[in-house]
């Protein structure tokens, strides 16, 4: 226990730091292992016990991303994410909440937000109903967590974890959105 | 904001990164990851006394936990549950590795009362850990989580897979030691 090396003395057990930092980041070898290997039967629309349910952001956040994977799952199709609608984002160690921040206000992001938000009205219209129900619900809930994520940013600015969801928020709009589009293009008739 | 309204937002932030890590997004679990590492390789640590081996256990935690996410129950402490992998995880590799030992009969006592495990007069962090760490495995473990960890006899017993009257014996003789070793009152 010597790699430790902490100082000082103490009255009670109670008092020793329960966090000991390994000599070496391990994460590189657990993302090694856990790669391409989704957790087994993802529990992305099983209902989340109530009794820990905690703030309303919380639900929004996760709503937001259900939203999102079931209108991927009900198009057909996933759309990896990639080029200006979501650059590569730093990896989350605390911290890294201000960078990953900073492409939602990257003018490539905001053209191409721009330009799938201008067509996205045509290509909702000539929707079936149930369809289009569907997206625009997704995306309700998804611009409600945007908007209770930024307000809750307004009041805890350095919140990384707070960025993080909201940086996931912004992305799980875009997939959305590019979802749509792409499905529309291909004529997929949704 | 107090303590408590920080815990309550990073509890429920977690809830949030657990839902997000069950549908498969890595970088939500590496959030999670770096909350609780720490904690996670410190028991392990204390366990196994063997840095090396401490970081494949805590490896091996996470990569058990990513694969039993969906198991998880969003209402119990994410902290909680990734102990008791890391439990799992050490003692399997101390059972492979032939580390077992059975607890003395003759020092079979139970302790008789709740302890705070406080010192008489204040001793050194390193050499507290010192004795820890030269504790026999069956009493560390009891000590770790009981009365570093913070879990009842009960959640200890239940974590190291023992009833709860050997997990108070080994307490005992936990504490019998340090204060032989430390050579200062444990109360």
């Amino acid at each position: 226990m010597t790699e430790q090396g902490h100082k000082g003395v103490i009255r009670s057990l109670g008092e020793l730091p329960r966090g000991v930092e390994p000599g070496r980041d391990l994460w590189p070898q657990i993302e090694a292992q856990i790669a391409g290997r989704a957790p087994a039967a993802p529990a992305v629309t099983a209902p989340v016990s109530r009794a820990a349910s905690g703030t309303r952001l919380r639900w929004l956040a996760a709503a937001a991303m259900v939203g999102c994977v079931a209108v991927g799952v009900w198009i057909g199709h996933s759309v990896p994410l990639g080029g200006a609608a979501a650059p590569p984002l730093a990896a989350g160690h605390p911290g890294a909440g201000a960078l990953q921040t900073a492409w939602v206000a990257d003018p490539r992001y905001q053209r191409e937000h721009a330009e799938l938000m201008r067509s996205l009205g045509d290509q909702v219209a000539a929707l079936p109903p149930a369809s289009r129900a569907k997206v625009m619900a997704s995306l309700t809930t998804i611009r409600e967590a945007k908007h209770n994520l930024e307000e809750a940013l307004g009041k805890d600015p350095g919140n990384s974890l707070l960025q993080e969801l909201l940086v996931n928020t912004y992305q799980d709009e875009m997939r959305v959105l590019t979802d749509v589009r792409e499905a529309s293009d291909a004529g997929k008739g949704i | 904001m107090t303590l408590a309204q920080v815990e309550s937002s990073r509890i429920d932030w977690e809830g949030a990164l657990v839902e997000r890590a069950r549908a498969g997004d890595t970088r939500a679990f590496e959030r999670l990851y770096r909350e609780h590492a720490g904690r996670v390789y410190g028991l392990c640590l204390r366990m196994t006394r063997e840095p090396h081996l401490a970081e494949d256990c805590t490896q091996e935690t996470f990569i058990n936990a990513w694969r039993a996410l969906a198991q998880f129950e969003t209402r119990s402490s994410l902290g909680t549950w990734l102990h008791r992998i890391a439990v799992n995880v050490t003692l399997g590799k101390r059972r492979k590795a032939g580390r077992e030992e059975p607890l003395p009969e003759s020092e079979i006592e139970e302790e008789g009362f709740e302890p705070h495990w406080t010192f008489e007069t204040p001793v050194e962090v390193q050499e507290i850990e010192d004795a820890i760490g030269a504790l026999p495995a069956g009493a560390r473990d009891a000590l770790v989580l009981h009365a570093l960890y913070g879990y009842s006899h009960t959640e200890a017993a239940q974590m190291l897979g023992l009833a709860e009257g050997t997990c108070k014996a080994q307490l005992h003789r936990a504490r019998k030691l340090l204060r032989e070793r430390l050579n200062v009152e444990v109360g």
